[in-house]
């Protein structure tokens, strides 16, 4: 890091948390706590949210610790306002022992101007020699007619590894996946050995992949079950049709619409969900669509059912 | 280019159950940690002692979240328990509705 200036933006950590630069100590643990419930990803599914709690975690680290606060307190100082250069020596001459590094939670990640202050956090020193390497988690999306089918996925992975020093890099792995038919939103893969590499003979740790899906303009998951909205036109509600509904896997069904159909009725086309060992179930909702402005033989057909069929559809 | 093997899979909630060291592992977590997980409710083993403890594999889902949320939010076991809990009827609640909501 001694060799070049990085180019990098001062990060205000008080105003991050939204407190004074005098504030105390409580004054920073109730912003942060007040802010991380906000932010935090398990409770905000923002799309923004995971960056957000990032920094704000961040801030508070280096706020809430005497040490560090005085460190950064003293190159905000030295901190040329619109200077893209730091002030020299900035990153030198702050010791620190990464003692309270992430055990899992969201934070752990650091900015490029936390690092070139405080350094790279040490890995896992407080905790005790695992038996073996540790397991690492990652997301990954995929399309619903992946769900369906199966599909091999290659996939991209930031991997920290670390040195014989216990400092904690970055390296990128391809992986090349077989994602199982059946595999639902939320669910998790088990990719054995494909975690941290052990040391000293210990064998490596496991991979775990958080399925999501990306989001699809007509089916609509819930669990096992998908749904599908399929328009049809007044008379086929009323009269019955077989109509083609498209599978999220690419193929095509023939549904009988019953006579007489409601706006909204769902329609079962059981085990055409997720395929598993309980496969779920497809529901078709009908959406009955209005034809465009009729011309005038259609208009005389209308005014011909609305006198054949007295319907008043606010009767109650 | 290195050749193209397709690495096999285990669905976690479905094909796999673990052990109290196995659920340590893979969480992170330390055991005393976990333990309190299940006085607390957290997570519910099968299983009379610690040792012939088995945890279904949503269990590592749980445990994951309720350990960002001590860690995160500062939380206490009882209300990081609470939290898991009213996180899953959130997103019950919200699958019911967004289900309502398509009529």
């Amino acid at each position: 890091m001694g060799d070049k200036i990085p180019a990098m933006q001062f990060k205000d950590y008080y105003q991050t948390l939204g407190v004074a630069r005098d504030a105390s100590a409580d004054d920073i643990k109730h912003a942060y706590r007040r802010l991380a419930r906000k932010y935090h990803p398990d409770l905000n599914k923002e799309a923004d949210a995971e960056a957000r709690f990032k920094d704000i975690g961040e801030a508070y680290e280096v706020l809430k610790d005497p040490e560090k606060r005085a460190a950064y307190d003293d190159v905000g100082k030295r901190w040329q306002p619109g200077a893209e250069a730091p002030p020299p020596d900035w990153d030198s001459g702050y010791e620190f022992r990464g003692g309270d590094a992430d055990f899992g939670g969201f934070g752990g990640e650091h900015s490029d101007f936390f690092e070139a202050l405080f350094g790279r956090a040490r890995a896992q020193a407080r905790h005790r020699a695992p038996p073996r390497a540790q397991d690492h988690h990652a997301k990954v999306v995929i399309d619903l007619a992946d769900a369906y089918r199966g599909a091999s996925r290659s996939i991209r992975l930031q991997m920290p590894t670390i040195d014989a020093q216990g400092l904690m890099s970055l390296s990128e792995r391809t992986l090349d996946v077989a994602i199982p038919a059946g595999v639902r939103e939320g669910q998790h893969l088990r990719l054995a050995g494909q975690g941290a590499p052990g040391f000293d003979g210990a064998p490596a740790g496991d991979l775990y992949l958080e399925i999501a899906f990306r989001a699809h303009p007509r089916f609509r998951v819930d669990g096992r079950d998908v749904y599908v909205d399929l328009p049809v036109a007044p008379w086929e509600a009323a009269l019955g049709a077989g109509v083609d509904v498209p599978l999220p896997d690419g193929s095509v069904v023939q549904l009988s619409v019953p006579a007489g159909s409601a706006q909204g009725r769902k329609l079962r086309l059981k085990g055409k969900g997720i395929p598993g060992k309980t496969p779920g179930d497809l529901y078709v909702v009908l959406q009955i669509a209005m034809p465009p402005a009729p011309d005038e033989a259609q208009r005389r057909a209308w005014a011909e059912l609305a006198r054949l069929q007295p319907f008043n559809p606010r009767a109650d | 280019m290195t050749k193209l093997t397709l690495l096999q899979c285990q669905v976690v909630e479905e094909e796999v159950q673990l052990s109290l060291t196995e659920l340590c592992q893979a969480s992170s977590a330390e055991r005393e940690l976990v333990l309190q997980l299940v006085e607390h409710g957290v997570i519910e083993p099968q299983g009379d002692a610690p040792q012939a403890w088995v945890f279904s594999g949503s269990s590592l889902q749980r445990t994951r979240v309720a350990l960002r949320l001590l860690h995160d939010l500062e939380l206490n076991l009882p209300g990081a328990a609470l939290a898991v809990d009213l996180l899953d009827q959130i997103a019950q609640l919200q699958r019911e509705l967004q289900a309502l909501q398509r009529h």
